[in-house]
């Protein structure tokens, strides 16, 4: 086991970490911008090292900073978080060349496993279900033509190197395809600096649900069920639960079986999360897979009643997972809302500052992942995450009632500071939203109802 | 004085004191001391804007030098008052004139560009802006790094060899006349 753990984040996941390394009985190490030189990992962690000023590309990216950090305090290894360097595969092969683990799969594993149309081939190689389309990118506008016919419309055409639904567009008449295929490849090279883009059909409604697996070095794997994470603004998760209330008992098994199986088949070490789309006729198709530990874990670790990020630490070390798949048993439903800071009223503009107020809700089954406290300055160099709020109980509507109580004594307050808390509450009043009836388009409806409540 | 203050006392008189500041932003208040023991530190604040000054009102070392020598992660020194360190000890120095010299990076401190090669500069020294007083060294790649105003160097804060964090104080140069 590792004797010191250096946090390569901040924020919220930063904390995280550490409340784990503490747990596990390992000295932490968290490294800090100037504008997070009183923030809570600073605190709680053993040790705190300055990186550099504010802005990332300075600081939480400055690769230099960060392994002169671990090898100033004598770190063993080094946790990434999400974001940032986590899924730099540069970062995961200079922290090995300094003689430090890090925390996630090898990085010509992160590599193969990052580029979205590899990742595909090894999956479908695998057995996992993939969406009718395209493997290779595409190379010609012709080709584009050919292979959009064949699949049937409408098709979505996808930069290789996107995310976060950037570089993608959508095409429902065969008129288009030759002109967005265009575009698409030109948008790409401009954003991404990779023009690659590949052709797959397009779900008009479909569930976001992704399975959290973890795979240690000795060739085990195990699920921890999977996430339903529809609720997206702009393809930002919003809400997250677990399970996915569309998945029988024997659905879950076989794409817990086969993620399992795909990320051992390219020697997947660590937490990672297989992302499909469920469709209406509750068919699954593999997109991507995400070689991190993920924002919304907490709802996995609900359900399962185990810590995904100390068996994350425990299997980079080299031990093999404490759990076996028949061990883990799920229980209830959990939910996580992300209270960020932001203006749903005004388009969601950040609304940052400094926090005067903040009172957590506490009770039954209620946890809440955050760095902040009052006094804390929610700065406008990083993202808006003020708190995640996860709640469980023994099914979905007791777990949306909990989730509103909790919402409700959530207090946070401060000059200029707005919440996404009422547009939380909003959301789980919403009769289409309790009724389990949400797919990717959820929100977009709800936006537009909301305004027409509004306006009448 | 002869002992030099208890580094627990130090730390919670430092805590005590940057309270106060916070508490008493917007107030009228202009000069208040907070003391504990023999440890004493007086704060007066300047301009509305500017950060307030930390003066040692007993003629002693200023009492950010133990802090600030000691701004490597020790053991025994919390977090707190190390994060604190890099802006207070700036601020002590400002007050008694000394221009800080900070470490742009972290990496490990060298006073020359080799073993075998004369330091860049020793204690006594007149240096000009820009010259190069000393090295970090990252990841094989040496730093320079430069004095931002001309200075006469008044001391070398940390040990050839020391790893250093990113705002941490090299060297303090005395500002030219």
């Amino acid at each position: 086991m590792f004797e010191k753990v250096l946090i390569a984040n901040r924020g919220e996941i930063a904390v995280r970490v550490a409340r784990a390394c503490r747990e596990l009985g390992i000295k932490s190490v968290a490294v800090y911008s100037r504008a997070d030189a009183e923030s809570a990992v600073v605190r709680i962690a053993d040790e705190a090292v300055n990186i550099g000023p504010p802005a990332v590309g300075k600081s939480y990216l400055h690769i230099p900073n960060i392994i002169g950090a671990a090898l100033k305090t004598g770190a063993d290894a080094v946790h990434p978080g999400y974001g940032f360097l986590s899924e730099d595969p540069y970062f995961a092969e200079i922290c090995a060349d300094s003689g430090l683990t890090f925390i996630g799969p090898r990085p010509e594993v992160m590599e193969r496993v990052g580029d979205k149309a590899i990742a595909r081939e090894l999956m479908q190689d695998a057995g996992l279900p993939l969406l009718p389309g395209t493997i290779e990118p595409v190379a010609t506008a012709d080709a584009a033509q050919e292979i959009a016919d064949g699949i049937g419309y409408p098709v979505i055409i996808k930069a290789v190197a996107g995310g976060g639904g950037r570089g993608m567009n959508v095409v429902w008449k065969r008129e288009d395809l030759v002109r967005l295929y265009t575009t698409t490849r030109a948008t790409a090279q401009a954003i991404f600096k990779n023009s690659a883009v590949y052709i797959e059909r397009y779900l008009p409604a479909p569930r976001h649900t992704e399975v959290q697996l973890i795979c240690d070095s000795q060739g085990n794997g195990a699920y921890f069920y999977e996430r339903d994470c529809s609720v997206q603004r702009r393809h930002q998760k919003l809400i997250e639960e677990a399970p996915s209330i569309h998945l029988n008992a024997e659905q879950r098994r076989d794409i817990g079986e086969r993620a399992v199986k795909g990320a051992l088949s390219v020697g997947y070490t660590g937490a990672g999360t297989m992302e499909f789309l469920l469709d209406e006729d509750g068919s699954l198709y593999f997109m991507e897979m995400n070689a991190r530990i993920q924002v919304e874990h907490p709802v996995s670790e609900m359900i399962t009643g185990v810590d995904l990020i100390q068996e994350q630490i425990r299997v980079a070390s080299g031990e093999a997972l404490s759990v076996k798949q028949e061990d883990i048993q799920l229980s209830g439903h959990a939910i996580e809302c992300r209270v960020n800071a932001e203006n749903p009223a005004n388009n969601f503009a950040p609304a940052a500052g400094r926090l005067d107020t903040y009172v957590a809700p506490g009770g039954p089954w209620t946890r809440v992942d955050s760095h902040c406290y009052p006094g804390w300055m929610i700065s406008p160099y990083y993202d808006s995450l003020i708190a995640k709020l996860i709640v469980w109980a023994p099914d979905r509507l007791s777990a949306i009632e909990r989730m509103e109580r909790s919402l409700r004594e959530f207090q946070i307050d401060g000059r200029g500071i707005h919440t996404t808390i009422p547009f939380h509450l909003s959301v789980l009043a919403d009769e289409q939203f309790r009724s389990g009836e949400v797919s990717t388009n959820f929100l977009e409806g709800f936006m537009e109802r909301q305004q027409q409540v509004a306006a009448a | 004085m002869s002992d030099k203050p208890d580094a627990e006392l130090l730390q919670s008189v430092w805590a005590e004191a940057r309270d106060l500041v916070k508490k008493l932003e917007g107030s009228t208040v202009q000069r208040f001391a907070v003391q504990a023991g023999d440890c004493k530190i007086e704060i007066e604040r300047g301009m509305p804007t500017a950060p307030p000054a930390a003066i040692d009102s007993n003629g002693m070392q200023p009492i950010t030098t133990p802090i600030a020598a000691g701004a490597g992660p020790g053991p025994g020194v919390a977090p707190e008052a190390r994060a604190a360190s890099g802006v207070f000890s700036a601020i002590g120095a400002e007050v008694d004139n000394r221009v800080p010299v900070l470490a742009p990076l972290v990496g490990t401190f060298y006073r020359s560009s080799g073993p075998d090669a004369k330091p860049f500069c020793e204690v006594g020294d007149v240096v000009e802006a820009g010259q190069v007083v000393c090295i970090v060294e990252a990841m094989k790649l040496m730093n320079e790094v430069t004095a931002p105003e001309k200075g006469k160097v008044a001391e070398i804060a940390v040990e050839n060899g020391d790893p250093v964090e990113f705002d941490q104080v090299l060297v303090y140069l005395e500002p030219a006349e």
